[in-house]
Order: structure tokens, then sequence, then C-alpha cells
């Protein structure tokens, strides 16, 4: 059974390649596609249901049988220790797909000197397991199923 | 051996790790000396890679990065 992926804000979909963090553009967790959020405030939401297994102010790693997803807003956030950030929610809660959990703003983080553009990975999942479901350059809504992990 | 202990020693032993701290998907550690890290033993313990820019590594882990970086400073104190 495959699993539907959603983006967890609205932004431009854009190939893994364009995040500069090798980690990530070198797909080292895994497979994915990242999204280049509005420079505006933005309400991150689940991208699948699940447990939320990690939560960061800047990450959340969602857990639902064989399947793990993470969300990763921005690049060497984790340094900001959580400012300009806020979670909606608390580690190990359960979550619905679509349901709101960080809210942050890019223009904010942005005007900081840290890259915003979010990868959206499946943990683990091989390259060739997850299937695009709209086109690299779309402009999503938040909640738009953007891939499907086999 | 737990993980933990088989990252310490793929990193060239307690001796060598100056530092290590969790972000969310990775281990970020600084070295004595990068030539005593096992890059295969890093794989071996579950590292799904290493980035490495001369003293400082990067071992991707995943989303256990923030227990693994909690087990391995109780351990190497």
């Amino acid at each position: 059974m495959a699993l539907k992926v959603l983006s967890p804000m609205p932004g431009r979909v854009a190939n893994l390649s364009e995040v500069p963090d090798p980690m990530f553009a070198e797909a080292m967790l895994g497979p994915g596609i990242a999204i280049d959020p509005p420079r505006n405030p933005v309400v991150v939401v689940a991208p699948i249901s699940g447990t939320l297994a990690s939560l960061f102010p800047h990450a959340m790693g969602i857990e639902t049988e064989g399947y793990s997803i993470l969300v990763h807003l921005g690049l060497e956030t984790v340094g900001l220790n959580g400012k300009g950030f806020t979670l909606l929610k608390a580690k190990g809660d359960t979550v619905t797909a679509g349901e709101p959990v960080i809210q942050w703003n890019p223009a904010e983080i942005e005007a900081g000197g840290l890259p915003v553009i979010t990868p959206l990975i499946a943990i683990q999942a091989e390259a060739d397991a997850i299937s695009l479901l709209v086109a690299e350059g779309t402009v999503v809504e938040a909640g738009t199923a953007v891939y499907e992990v086999a | 051996m737990g993980k933990a202990e088989d990252i310490i020693e793929a990193l060239g032993g307690a001796g060598n790790i100056e530092e290590i701290k969790a972000c969310a998907t990775r281990l970020r550690t600084v070295v004595s000396d990068p030539s005593k890290v096992n890059e295969k033993a890093l794989k071996k313990a579950g590292a799904f890679g290493v980035l490495s820019a001369g003293a400082v590594l990067q071992v991707i882990v995943g989303g256990e990065a923030d227990g693994l970086a909690m087990d391995i400073n109780d351990i190497i104190g």
C-alpha cells in the first residue's frame, strides 16, 4: 500500500538538488522533494498521519507503520534554538495528515541569513520507492499530495 | 555493544571526540584526529552517511540523533 505525502505548507515544489546541504541534496537520509515557501508567516501541517516521533522547533519526523517522513524547516536552523518557530504540538503526539504542527515566518529566517527551502524526506526509503504526484516547479497549497511512497 | 558505543569506537574512541551534539537528523562532532575516524564502521553502526570537513564531521543517523548524542555524551562524560 502506498503512502501519500502532503506538502506541509504552501510553496514551490523543488528538486532536492536545489537544497544547499549535501545530506539532503545527495539524499543521504532518503529521497524526497523540497518546498520553497512563501516569505510570510506560514503554518506547517503534518505531511502524513502518524506519531510525532521527533519534534524540534525547526523540524518534525512523523512515523507510521513502516514509514518515516521528515520535514526540515530551512537549513542550519537548529542554531536558532527555536527563535522564530512556534510549536503547536508536542513530541509523541498523534497527528492527522494536514493538522497544524509548527508556525514560522520564512521571511524572518531568511532575513537572518539562513536558507528557508524545506526538505520533505522519506527517511531511508529506496530512491525508486517514491513517485512524484506534481511536477517540480508547481506551486502547491499546504495539504496537496506531492509524492507517494511505495 | 550498543549503537552509541559503536559510534564512539568508529569515531576513534572517547579520547578522540572533542565535542558531539545533535541536530534533528545528524550528529555533529569535532574530533582531535580525523585519521582515526572509520567511516565504514560508522555506516556499519547505522549511519546513513558521513560528511566530513577536516576535524568536523557530520554523521547522518536520522531521527534518533538526539537520543544517540545524549547516550554518547553520557558515556564519554
